[in-house]
């Protein structure tokens, strides 16, 4: 009878104090709730990072007039990812993440796990192949993305002197898919040229790789092509003649050679001569270095980029090093090309949905920042719940009246 | 036989230094791989004499066998023994032509039917696979020097020497569009082993197309 009363008082009561509404753990059912029935003051005390439905649900609510905000039973990791083609021809997906260091993030695409940064952090992964989209996932957050765009490759120019660098750096690259013209010279006014050959500019070119001296007369019209957006690669010690010294990243130093038998090793560049980058200038960042000296560095020109690549005899990596090695240099100076290449976006049609790149920032953009769960606000006990407990109470009373009855009867 | 089939002080072998480049021959365990020791020097001549080219003004002895054969992408190969690779250059040559190098054979013997040709095909094939024609439509021809005809004739096949045939084609094993390893039936070996001095005796000089050759090797 007690059961019943609380039953029914539960039906007939007024409404609810102005306290908060308070929703944790799976908020499907109190999103549903707070639809059909809008509270004035809503709080979820979330485990993670809720995903994009739920957070445009709650983001609905607060627009809807009600007040709407959120706790963390937990610190949520901020974590961004992003997706982009990759400026190679073998096409290829560019991603690139970053999370809270120190919890391990699990990448991956729809069809399984690709890869694990057990520590976190920042890391660029260039993935071959990516089936559906792609997902970063911690303790406390998934964020997941797409590569929303393609890029438009146009060929890449290599000029250089006749020799193993110019063979090996035209054949690395023609092998790993780009398109080559190429013009080495081999005596005096007198050029082997392959592919299209025309003005340099960036409807023409993609990059432009120089390999050596040879191309001192045409420094002017390649500085220009670089201020206009396109790519250009000053390989060994080409960075010094004619007016490359404007564009490049650096000075070039006198020559260092390589450690004997390093090609064959594990860093295999190690044994490879080349140019130092001397005195980088304050605009040009340092992607690699030898020994405390710069052996690649890269600056932005106007609207292009142009790399300093110290190494002149990349090819005996090639020849010379381990069993990967002829694999290795192609990708090695694929990518120093689709670093610097003039790749114009050309968006895909289809349109993306069900991204979520920044799972805690979209949630602080949603609902604002975290607030301090008030101890006087403790969680509400769900009514749905009490209401089945006292039912299942009411119905048991009703059962052991109703068998007390029949087994006096029996007596 | 050709003419230059005697013994010459071969020079010593060099390492190439940075952009230089050095004329190899290869060293093999069977046969006489030294059998044209004046086509090196010659050829250098050549190369220095048309081109801008940095040369070594020797040229080095690379053996088959050896890591020392990955540091000359490009590397010349003669004799008129019969040719047989042990395993060892086997695999260095598969190696080798696989990691884009290439190698210049040519038949001393000038017989299409001849020891060396019979055995040299056949492991050049076992190496790098089969070799086919090359169209004389091919890029070689025109590298540097033009030969719209295809590979020159040399003297020994127009006097009806050897297998009194005149190969209208080199051969060729490819990776990709480029030539791995270069066959000639046509005796180059012997039309160019002479003095580079006695050039001037020539009214063509006849070494153009080793020329064609070393720029194809150094350019595609």
């Amino acid at each position: 009878m007690a059961a019943l009363g609380v039953l029914l008082w539960r039906a007939i009561r007024p409404p609810a104090a102005n306290g908060p509404a308070v929703a944790h753990g799976d908020l499907q059912s109190a999103l549903v709730r707070w639809t059909v029935a809008p509270e004035a003051e809503m709080r979820v005390l979330l485990d993670a990072a809720p995903d994009p439905r739920t957070r445009d649900w709650l983001r609905a609510l607060s627009r809807a007039g009600g007040s709407v905000r959120w706790s963390s039973s937990r610190p949520i990791g901020a974590a961004a990812v992003a997706a982009e083609p990759a400026a190679e021809p073998n096409g290829g997906t560019r991603v690139r993440l970053v999370s809270a260091a120190g919890e391990p993030v699990s990448v991956g695409d729809d069809a399984g796990a690709i890869d694990t940064l057990p520590r976190g952090g920042a890391a660029e992964l260039q993935l071959a192949a990516v089936a559906g989209a792609v997902h970063a996932s911690g303790a406390t957050f998934t964020a997941t993305t797409e590569a929303r765009d393609s890029v438009v490759l146009r060929p890449v120019l290599v000029i250089g002197a006749a020799g193993w660098e110019s063979k090996f750096t035209i054949a690395a690259l023609e092998e790993r898919g780009w398109r080559v013209a190429s013009r080495v010279r081999v005596a005096p006014n007198v050029d082997v040229t392959h592919g299209p050959l025309g003005t340099m500019d960036t409807a023409r070119y993609a990059a432009v790789i120089v390999l050596d001296s040879t191309a001192a007369s045409s420094a002017a019209e390649i500085a220009r092509y670089a201020r206009s957006g396109g790519g250009v690669i000053l390989s060994g010690g080409s960075a010094r003649v004619g007016g490359f010294p404007l564009i490049a990243a650096g000075r070039v130093s006198a020559r260092v050679a390589g450690v004997a038998g390093a090609v064959a090793s594990a860093a295999p560049r190690t044994g490879l001569g080349g140019f130092p980058v001397a005195s980088p200038g304050a605009d040009a960042v340092v992607l690699e270095s030898r020994d405390g000296v710069a052996m690649i560095a890269a600056r932005r020109v106007d609207a292009g980029r142009v790399m300093q690549v110290g190494y002149d005899e990349s090819w005996r990596w090639r020849m010379a090093g381990g069993d990967e090695a002829a694999a290795a240099h192609r990708e090695w100076w694929s990518r120093l090309v689709a670093g610097v290449a003039y790749a114009p976006v050309v968006a895909r049609s289809a349109r993306v949905t069900g991204v979520d790149e920044t799972p805690l920032a979209s949630l602080v953009d949603a609902l604002g920042p975290a607030t301090r769960m008030d101890d006087r606000v403790a969680p509400r006990t769900d009514a749905a719940l009490v209401t089945w407990i006292l039912f299942t109470l009411f119905v048991a009373s009703l059962l052991a009246e109703w068998t007390s009855r029949r087994l006096r009867g029996a007596r | 036989m050709g003419l230059n089939a005697g013994r010459f002080p071969i020079p010593n072998s060099r390492f190439p230094t940075s952009g230089e480049f050095v004329f190899a021959t290869a060293q093999y365990e069977s046969g006489d791989w030294d059998s044209a020791p004046l086509v090196p020097p010659n050829l250098i001549d050549s190369v220095a004499r048309y081109t801008s080219l940095p040369v070594a003004p020797t040229g080095a002895i690379v053996s088959l066998a050896s890591d020392d054969l990955f540091r000359f992408p490009l590397v010349f190969l003669t004799g008129h023994l019969p040719v047989r690779f042990t395993e060892g250059e086997r695999a260095n040559v598969r190696r080798f032509a696989d990691r884009g190098g290439m190698l210049f054979v040519d038949d001393h013997n000038h017989d299409i039917d001849g020891a060396f040709h019979k055995t040299a095909t056949e492991e050049l094939t076992r190496a790098v696979g089969p070799l086919s024609k090359l169209p004389n439509t091919h890029s070689i021809y025109s590298a540097f020097f033009k030969f719209p005809d295809g590979p020159p004739n040399t003297s020994h096949e127009l006097n009806g020497w050897g297998d009194n045939l005149v190969h209208s084609h080199l051969l060729a094993a490819r990776r990709g569009d480029r030539i791995a390893v270069l066959y000639s039936n046509k005796d180059y070996s012997s039309e160019w082993g002479y003095h580079p001095d006695n050039k001037r005796f020539l009214s063509i000089d006849n070494t153009k197309f080793g020329v064609n050759v070393i720029v194809y090797a150094l350019t595609r």
